[in-house]
């Protein structure tokens, strides 16, 4: 019996290739995009598991109030760390100091690479648990050992035996390998971090972090703990959060409260609004989650309007079959075993689908090495449990439906579908379109928001730069002489040294007075040392007053401020007045136009640009503009050897670095564009199918139609308006959903585009268009038929 | 065999009752070789249909091998159906999709037959209607003879005792009508009841007794 169901649907399918094709692709592309989406937000749960403390650990981040703005991060003070660990000791069950991942120098003899690690105390290895292929995890407390990544140890020493051999840090320091451990996979937070230094040592090497360990209000550092229970986190938090504000002042200081960020929320809540939580990454999961849903739901209402515009030529068959002694059951068996199987074909499409996109494809977009769990039983049970839904579901009405056909009727001709028996097929093109529609808008309005943020007017010169981080100590103190150098080149244009990129404010500094300045404000300015050449080198726009200069002496207490800045101090002269910051008075000496140095989606900083060479550890390099810039390249990285004779030659281009703060909306705009395309190929699909349909049944009224004297245009009007007034109901209510839904989305950018009423207009536009070129072929071909062949048939 | 007794059957249209048959009692005893006659639209199909149990009267009392028809339950009711009951049609109404031979053995499948005995039973009526040489076709490469041929094989595999035609020779020629009369009367000849509708008085001929209706009701000749 169930092969004769087989054997009926597949030849079925055979017959109708067209409808098939339409019916298998459209849904395996919507379980394809259900089943990518599916996989990229597993990943995106899984971060940090590989920790099997991952319950239990979490991060202290302080929250900082300055003049009622808050701002929640990850630094803090050293001396915090011991308080807690003194003073709250039944709280904690490990607390771990440790410095920022940052670039080091690391060398075995002539193997040299810049790789990043972290200064982090003895108990963090334990507490993330590293897996130790030699050594001992508990190495770091002997000051002198360093822990190795597997593949850090394969680059160093090849083949031989890492254990005690010295590797040398920075052209500086010897630490001696104590362990090697696996490499934490791409979704830990310490993927990065390429090895693990003492933190011991940290505090011997660095003066300045020396100092810090007394420092209540030096926040340079990440602290690291983990509790004993994992629902702990709000009650400690709640005991904790005042422990700062014991040993700072509020007056100069500014107020201060620390929590505690669980591990689990690191990847997927990392934003924070007034000391809490507020999002991160997790909308994304959210916005696609839905997407996905609705892209799937898109392919099996295609598949349900299909099967059931479909059945109503099928309706002979179930006729003979009930005259031949069918029950009822049996037909409604037959019709779901086929939509199952239909539903099982695709899902064996998607798979293909999925597995060829992924590696060429989404991986890339997405930033992510996600792959098809093949292993994994849960994956097996997750789909298989999905696409017996998926055909039970999208099968049930047609088989219903089908088999309550009365034989008699269906038999002798008189059988005809109701008024209203289209009505649900519908409603569902409407909410296809709506879905379609709401993802044009909003692909648009993302785009345009990205657009307009590169417009944005930077305030220098981005391109023909590159930076270069000065890692090891031979890089500092030859300032003239490297640039001299590197100018008789003949490459380089000009060169500057300073304490942030132009693409950076790496310092932020409370404690600026000023004439004027209301006595209870606590104005925090982003702070940035720059030599003389800073602003030839970057190109920026000097407003008012002068640039930094040699030719005055005394501009180690000039300050130049940005417009933002001025704005903060309310001075209505403010060349050549005086602001006192860290004992010392300084002099206003120029006012620059605002440089977009940090997100190009929010307000400039309020910026303080000054001159003190000891802070700078970033080199700007100009490059002669209409030289090849490989040749540039290869002229100045002899100039770097001879200087830095200790380190690789690595440098970031200035344009790459700024591009990178688009790459999060760039990657949610791409992905929202691939599955408003999809969405809408879907919906077409469905479209051109149900079109075909109609076409068919009315072939009678098109030919009386025709022999009336109707011309094809009459006709393909005719066909077509029901369609149309479909697609215009779905964009009165796609316009104002998305019309919310993105001004949303807006509010998370201090710098962003108006919704233009355009938007609307061509989405809309578009969707007619498209609509009319889909339903065009199947009326035109309709109305072109000769009539007295469609009469016939009757 | 069938027993009619006082059968109405009408349809609404508005505030009207249009009436297809009344006050039908009828007769039929196994072996017979019923033709029903009259012109379009006298009540003849919808007669066959009731019958066939494909549709029910508005009034009146239906026996089958003594059992009421009209008061047994739907699954009794198709259970009899399917034991008792051929049908063959004026369009053949074989299924596109299937070959002839799958068309044959799609009633066993629904009589819950086993594989082997099916095979056995579809060679032997294929053997015995000459269409061996056919039975990979598909129902459109066949012409309308050796469709109409299918379509009482497919009618006559389960061995009904009473084969219902609906005017099983209107869209052939008069030389494969003959040949599908020919059939029905061997077919009587092994103890089938047979009832057909017909608009040819020849046709008719090949039936033991002629049954005429006229808006609804019978004539008495």
């Amino acid at each position: 019996m169930f092969q004769n169901y087989i054997k009926i649907a597949l030849r079925n399918l055979r017959q109708n290739k067209g409808f098939s094709f339409i019916n298998i692709f459209g849904l395996s592309v919507g379980m394809a995009v259900a089943m990518l989406i599916g996989l990229w937000i597993y990943d995106e749960l899984s971060f940090d598991t590989c920790h099997e403390n991952y319950e239990t650990l979490g991060q202290v981040m302080t929250t900082q109030t300055f003049n009622g703005e808050t701002g929640t991060g990850q630094a803090v003070a050293i001396p915090l760390s011991e308080e807690l660990k003194i003073k709250y000791p039944k709280d904690f069950r490990k607390v771990a100091m440790a410095s920022w991942n940052f670039g080091h120098i690391i060398a075995y003899g002539e193997n040299k690479f810049s790789k990043d690690g972290m200064w982090v105390q003895p108990e963090l290895p334990e507490m993330l648990t590293l897996k130790m292929l030699k050594g001992n995890i508990k190495a770091l407390s002997d000051p002198s050992s360093i822990l190795l990544t597997e593949s850090l140890s394969k680059i160093l020493f090849g083949e031989l035996d890492p254990m005690n051999k010295l590797v040398k840090l920075d052209n500086k320091t010897f630490f001696k390998v104590a362990g090697v451990y696996k490499d934490l996979p791409y979704n830990s937070e310490f993927h990065n971090s390429n090895f693990f230094i003492p933190w011991d040592k940290y505090l011997a090497e660095q003066q300045w972090v020396k100092n810090s360990q007394t420092e209540w209000n030096n926040h340079s550092f990440q602290l690291f703990v983990q509790l004993n229970r994992s629902d702990d986190f709000e009650r400690i938090t709640a005991k904790i959060k005042d422990v700062p504000m014991k040993h700072l002042n509020a007056a100069t200081d500014g107020k201060e409260e620390i929590l505690l960020h669980p591990m689990c929320e690191w990847h997927l809540r990392s934003e924070f609004k007034n000391g809490h939580i507020s999002g991160g990454r997790i909308q994304f999961v959210w916005l696609f989650g839905i997407i996905g849903t609705f892209v799937l739901l898109l392919a099996c209402i295609n598949f349900m309007n299909l099967s059931t515009a479909r059945s109503e030529k099928r309706a002979k068959e179930v006729g003979v079959r009930k005259a031949i002694g069918s029950e009822r059951r049996q037909l409604i068996n037959q019709f779901l075993s086929e939509s199952l199987l239909v539903v099982f074909m695709a899902f064996v499409l998607a798979v293909i689908l999925v597995q060829l996109s992924l590696p060429t494809f989404f991986n890339e977009l997405a930033d992510k090495k996600i792959s098809i769990p093949f292993g994994n039983p849960v994956f097996w049970l997750i789909c298989i449990s999905f696409t017996l839904f998926t055909g039970l579901v999208s099968g049930s009405y047609p088989a219903f439906y089908l088999s309550s056909f009365e034989p008699v009727k269906v038999l002798k001709g008189t059988f005809r579908v109701g008024k209203y028996a289209s009505l649900p097929r519908k409603i569902l093109v409407v909410v296809q379109f709506t879905v379609s529609v709401t993802l044009i808008i909003g692909t648009i309005i993302v785009f345009k928001q990205i657009q307009y943020a590169k417009s944005r007017p930077v305030g220098y010169n981005r391109e023909g730069m590159i930076s270069i981080n000065m890692n090891t100590p031979e890089l500092y103190g030859h300032y003239d002489a490297l640039r001299n150098d590197l100018i008789k080149t003949g490459a380089v244009e000009n060169m500057a040294e300073s304490s942030s990129p132009t693409t950076g404010v790496y310092s932020n500094q409370i404690g600026f007075d000023w004439k004027g300045k209301d006595p209870n404000a606590i104005p925090l300015f982003g702070i940035v040392s720059v030599s003389w050449d800073f602003g030839k080198t970057v190109h920026w726009k000097i407003k008012e007053g002068r640039d930094f200069s040699r030719d005055y002496g005394t501009d180690t207490l000039s300050l130049i401020l940005n417009e933002a800045a001025i704005k903060l101090t309310g001075l209505k002269n403010p060349i050549g007045e005086t602001i006192k910051w860290n004992d010392k008075k300084w002099k206003i000496i120029g006012i620059v136009k605002d440089l977009v140095m940090e997100s190009p989606f929010r307000p400039i900083k309020p910026t303080v640009f000054l001159m003190n060479m000891e802070w700078v550890n970033i080199i700007t390099v100009r490059l002669k503009p209409g030289l090849p810039v490989r040749e540039s390249l290869a002229k100045i990285e002899p100039v770097f050897k001879r200087f830095n004779p200790g380190s690789p030659f690595d440098y970031n281009f200035v344009d790459e670095e700024y591009a990178k703060k688009f790459q999060s909306e760039e990657r949610v705009g791409k992905l929202a564009s691939v599955f408003a395309v999809l969405a809408i190929l879907i919906s077409c699909l469905g479209l051109f199918g149900l079109a075909s349909f109609m076409a068919e049944q009315r072939t009678k009224e098109i030919g009386v139609r025709k022999v009336l004297g109707a011309s094809v245009f009459n006709l393909w009007s005719l066909l077509s308006k029901d369609f149309i007034k479909l697609v215009v109901i779905s964009i009165l209510i796609a316009a104002p959903s998305a019309y919310f839904l993105l001004s949303n989305w807006l509010q998370n950018y201090e710098y962003r585009s108006e919704i233009s009423w355009w938007v609307f207009l061509v989405s809309g536009a578009g969707a007619i268009f498209i609509t009319l070129a889909t339903v065009s072929y199947q009326a035109i071909s309709a109305a072109l038929a000769n009539p007295v062949k469609s009469l016939r048939t009757e | 065999m069938i027993q009619l007794k006082n059968i109405f059957r009408w349809y609404n249209s508005g505030a009207n009752r249009n009436f297809v048959l009344r006050d039908i009692s009828l007769d039929i005893k196994e072996g017979e070789f019923v033709s029903i006659m009259g012109p379009s639209g006298s009540g003849k199909s919808t007669l066959l249909h009731l019958l066939g149990m494909m549709d029910e009267p508005n009034e009146g009392e239906y026996l089958f091998l003594d059992q009421s028809v009209l008061k047994i339950k739907e699954k009794q009711r198709s259970e009899l159906y399917k034991k008792h009951i051929g049908f063959v049609f004026q369009a053949y109404h074989l299924i596109d999709e299937l070959t002839v031979y799958e068309n044959i053995e799609t009633p066993l499948l629904y009589h819950g037959i086993s594989s082997s005995e099916r095979k056995s039973m579809v060679a032997d009526i294929l053997d015995r209607f000459n269409i061996v040489g056919k039975k990979d076709l598909f129902p459109n490469q066949l012409s309308g003879g050796q469709q109409q041929l299918v379509g009482i094989a497919r009618a006559i595999i389960t061995n009904p005792k009473l084969i219902l035609a609906d005017e099983p020779t209107g869209n052939l020629n008069s030389k494969q009508g003959e040949e599908i009369m020919e059939l029905f009367k061997t077919l009587n000849a092994e103890g089938v009841t047979i009832i057909q509708v017909t608009h040819s008085e020849k046709n008719a001929e090949y039936g033991s007794r002629i049954i005429n209706l006229l808006d609804g009701r019978i004539e008495k000749v």
